[in-house]
């Protein structure tokens, strides 16, 4: 029903010999909100600052809403703005950088009122934060200020980079209300990257998932990495500490990563022994995710260095009466992975 | 409702406006007035010889006088490049060589004294009343301090014609012997600071002597002999090698200077009572 | 001790008085400073900055060319500048040896790589952040630029003080340049340095006591600038 603000196409971006991002394709929809998860060094940031068009792929093409970037041309660089983790504030007054980017679009009117609406929607008294100095602020306050910046311009597309991740909990919150106000106000479509999936997955309508530059699908994913051995049966065999083991049928190479669907995963409250065709790993239930899309939950099971997710229904979680801390087992076929 | 506070920028901008208004004025003014530029020796501007008389030129000519101190062979050099209009110096030889060789015209005497060793009260070496060449033989004979202005100046180079008249050799890079290479007085002072001897114009002693109020450590000890007389010349530059020396000026000067009115001005001149120059200008 | 204290005394009185030899210096060093910081500020903080924000070849060869000229020995301008301006040089026929232009021309170029060196240090200091910051905002490239050297300002400021120290203590160029003409060209520093040991020794201490009176003022602008600019 809704149109598309991003179509990626064929994307590579190369720092040097080293590919840092590979996207063959990607469509977001306007006024969606959009996760992005995946361990550092997968290209979350990359991918955001090419989708805030700060930075120019090395090979392929960006579309926005349907007409092609072209960054040597300036790119549309007004309609998507990007929220640095660590924001950089100007070395002048909160109002000053507020109001930075509306008097770079010469757009002066009513200037006062419009500072004093974006500070009180990040939760900042205007009276009395109006005129502080930058360097008067606690990192929560800068954070919503930097914040405050951006919603004024009422960009069609907000990008956050770990917008959470160095605030207190009360300015998370007022970052987070703040944001979803930009989608409900404006349609604004948000972008953001994020190392909490269990937030992650409540808030977002979709959640991408990077790992070494490649899209591993959307929705969430299990990574299981190499080394994995051949046995004698030829079957590749991955092997954990404990002494247990994940078996797998023909990856592309023994330093392959493996990746597994958590509809292909289930769990049993009892003890389970692998199965030709099947793997049974003994571990612990750490955390439970409502899955805010799929209506689901994610469970994630934590068997010796690894962890695991099995998406399951609501229902089934009360059947098996599972709960964090409690000892399964997880399964899954050896011809469920996809390769990476 | 930005905040009424004064802005970095602002603050430079107005220190910038304030700067031009407070400069532009002394500009203008020190280009209007006619400049005269001489280059003269340390021992009429270290006496206030030519603080006296650059108001008196200035009130009956309405030239302004503006001199560079330095010894005889700088300001010589100074006159070569046409970087200044008319020299005041104490060098004669130098002097005619210097109007030979086409750089200078115009040379009249202006005025004399003479010059005399002084040094210490005590007086290690014993120089006192000797003639000059036997007072230097004594320096060499007992290593005493000499302190020379070793500058090139008038001063230094009467003070080598008294080395070589007296047969002796320059004691260049004896220890006793030290070089300042700067003005008369600051070569007096270090002649007190390391108890020495050394030659100086009588003029610039009468101002050391007065600075001391009378009681000055270094005493004239050698002095009359007829080798150490010190005659002041006025060079006016040809214009010719320097086309914009300021040759009208320079002629105004001269005619000033020796004339009578301005000889005895110099005559006046006195500290401690005591007369620093003699003027001379033939008429 | 008693010479000293002497001395202190009579710098009092001369500084108490007002106008004379003392002042005719004090005057005549704020007004060449003045004009050859402002010349310099002009000429090098475009160029600083443009050493310090933008790519072009041969920026490395002149970031170092600017570097080296920092410890420019002041007698080396005096003289060089001397060659150019004296009347038998290039531009001997301006008349600017032995005047308050030449002393400014000789500190200008004494102040030049400090202004330059530093402000490209300023803007190469500049926060990463900062770029993409600014561009995400919505700024072009000159608007980016502009900013750019704002947010360096504090920089470029402590830049042109650490020059105007330079200038003003200076006395190799003054010398050589200006004569040390008497009511025109003398400034604090050759007045301290060829007058004080003709016996003016109470003049070189008042001079002295002006010179640590302004430096400590440029400080205190600087301290106040610091601090409203809040860093």
């Amino acid at each position: 029903m809704s149109e598309l603000i991003y179509e990626l196409s064929k994307l590579v971006h190369r720092y040097g010999e080293h590919v840092v991002l590979e996207i063959e394709q990607l469509s977001i929809r306007k006024g969606r909100i959009i996760g992005v998860a995946g361990p550092n060094g997968s290209g979350k940031s990359t991918l955001l600052k090419i989708l805030a068009f700060l930075q120019a792929p090395s090979e392929g093409m960006v579309y926005f809403e349907g007409q092609r970037v072209t960054f040597s041309d300036p790119p549309p660089r007004r309609e998507a703005t990007l929220l640095l983790q660590d924001p950089y504030l100007l070395k002048r007054s909160v109002f000053e950088n507020v109001a930075y980017g509306l008097k770079l679009r010469r757009d002066k009117n009513d200037l006062t009122r419009r500072v004093g609406q974006a500070l009180t929607w990040v939760g900042l008294d205007p009276k009395s934060f109006t005129h502080r100095s930058w360097n008067e602020l606690s990192g929560g306050e800068a954070q919503r200020v930097a914040l405050a910046s951006r919603l004024i311009l009422k960009p069609k597309v907000l990008l956050l980079d770990e917008p959470l991740a160095s605030v207190d909990a009360a300015s998370a919150e007022l970052i987070m209300q703040a944001s979803f106000r930009a989608r409900r106000d404006w349609g604004a479509t948000l972008v953001i990257v994020s190392h909490d999936l269990i937030w992650m997955h409540e808030v977002a309508d979709e959640v991408l998932s990077l790992f070494n530059g490649s899209l591993a699908g959307t929705g969430a994913r299990n990574l299981i990495m190499g080394p994995w051995q051949i046995s004698e049966s030829g079957l590749w065999r991955k092997e954990l500490e404990d002494g247990q083991q994940i078996i797998a049928q023909s990856p592309s190479g023994d330093q392959s990563v493996a990746v597994l669907d958590p509809s292909d995963v289930s769990i049993s409250p009892k003890s389970l022994e692998p199965a030709s065709q099947r793997n049974a790993v003994k571990g612990a239930i750490s955390q439970m995710i409502f899955e805010k899309n799929q209506g689901k939950v994610l469970v994630n099971v934590t068997a010796d260095s690894i962890s695991l997710y099995a998406r399951m229904t609501e229902d089934a979680i009360k059947a098996l009466s599972l709960h964090p801390g409690q000892t399964v087992w997880v399964s899954f076929d050896f011809d469920a992975f996809q390769w990476l | 409702m930005e905040r009424k506070r004064m802005k970095p920028w602002k603050i430079l901008a107005l220190t910038a406006i304030l700067a031009t208004q407070l400069l532009l004025p002394g500009a203008s003014a020190s280009a209007g007035e006619p400049v005269l530029r001489m280059a003269t020796t340390t021992s009429t501007d270290n006496t206030g010889l030519l603080d006296y008389l650059a108001p008196l030129f200035q009130k009956d000519t309405g030239i302004k006088l503006q001199w560079v101190a330095v010894g005889t062979g700088k300001a010589l050099a100074l006159g070569r490049n046409c970087d200044v209009s008319i020299l005041f110096v104490h060098a004669p030889a130098a002097e005619k060589k210097f109007v030979k060789e086409g750089y200078g015209i115009t040379r009249r005497k202006v005025m004399y004294n003479d010059f005399v060793i002084i040094g210490p009260k005590n007086d290690p070496a014993r120089l006192k009343g000797l003639s000059i060449p036997t007072a230097l033989k004594a320096v060499t004979g007992k290593n005493a301090v000499f302190v020379s202005r070793g500058d090139d100046s008038g001063t230094h180079k009467k003070e080598l014609s008294l080395w070589k008249a007296a047969s002796l050799q320059l004691p260049d890079k004896k220890k006793w012997y030290i070089q300042t290479g700067q003005g008369m007085l600051t070569t007096i002072k270090v002649a007190e600071e390391r108890s020495g001897y050394t030659l100086v114009d009588r003029g610039t002693y009468i101002k050391y002597e007065s600075q001391n109020q009378g009681n000055p450590r270094l005493v004239i000890l050698v002095e009359g002999d007829k080798s150490l007389m010190n005659q002041y010349s006025i060079i006016a530059i040809n214009p010719e090698s320097c086309d914009k020396a300021a040759y009208n000026r320079t002629l105004g000067f001269i005619g000033w200077i020796t004339a009578p009115k301005a000889q005895k001005h110099i005559a006046d001149f006195r500290l401690l009572g005591k007369q620093l120059f003699i003027p001379n200008a033939e008429q | 001790m008693d010479f000293i204290l002497q001395g202190l005394i009579e710098a009092i009185k001369l500084l108490a008085a007002g106008g004379g030899e003392t002042y005719s210096a004090i005057f005549t060093t704020l007004k060449v400073s003045t004009i050859s910081i402002i010349a310099s500020l002009i000429l090098g903080i475009p160029l600083g900055f443009l050493l310090g924000y933008a790519e072009f070849p041969g920026r490395r060869f002149c970031r170092t060319l600017a570097d080296t000229l920092l410890a420019l020995p002041t007698v080396v301008v005096g003289l060089l500048v001397y060659a150019f301006i004296s009347r038998r040089g290039p531009f001997g026929d301006l008349g600017l040896l032995f005047t308050l232009p030449g002393i400014a021309i000789g500190q200008t170029i004494l102040a030049l790589p400090i202004v330059i060196s530093l402000t490209a240090s300023a803007i190469e200091g500049l926060d990463q952040r900062l770029r993409l910051t600014l561009l995400t905002l919505g700024a072009s490239g000159r608007q980016l630029a502009l900013t750019s050297l704002r947010e360096g300002l504090f920089a470029v400021l402590i830049a042109s003080v650490t020059a105007y120290g330079r200038i003003i203590s200076e006395v190799g160029v003054s010398m050589m340049l200006g004569g040390n003409i008497k009511w025109y060209t003398r400034t604090i520093t050759t007045a301290m340095a060829l007058e004080t040991n003709k016996g003016e020794f109470a003049m070189g201490l008042a001079l002295g006591i002006v010179l640590l009176i302004i430096a400590f003022t440029v400080n205190a602008i600087l301290s106040i600038l610091k601090m409203r600019a809040g860093i």
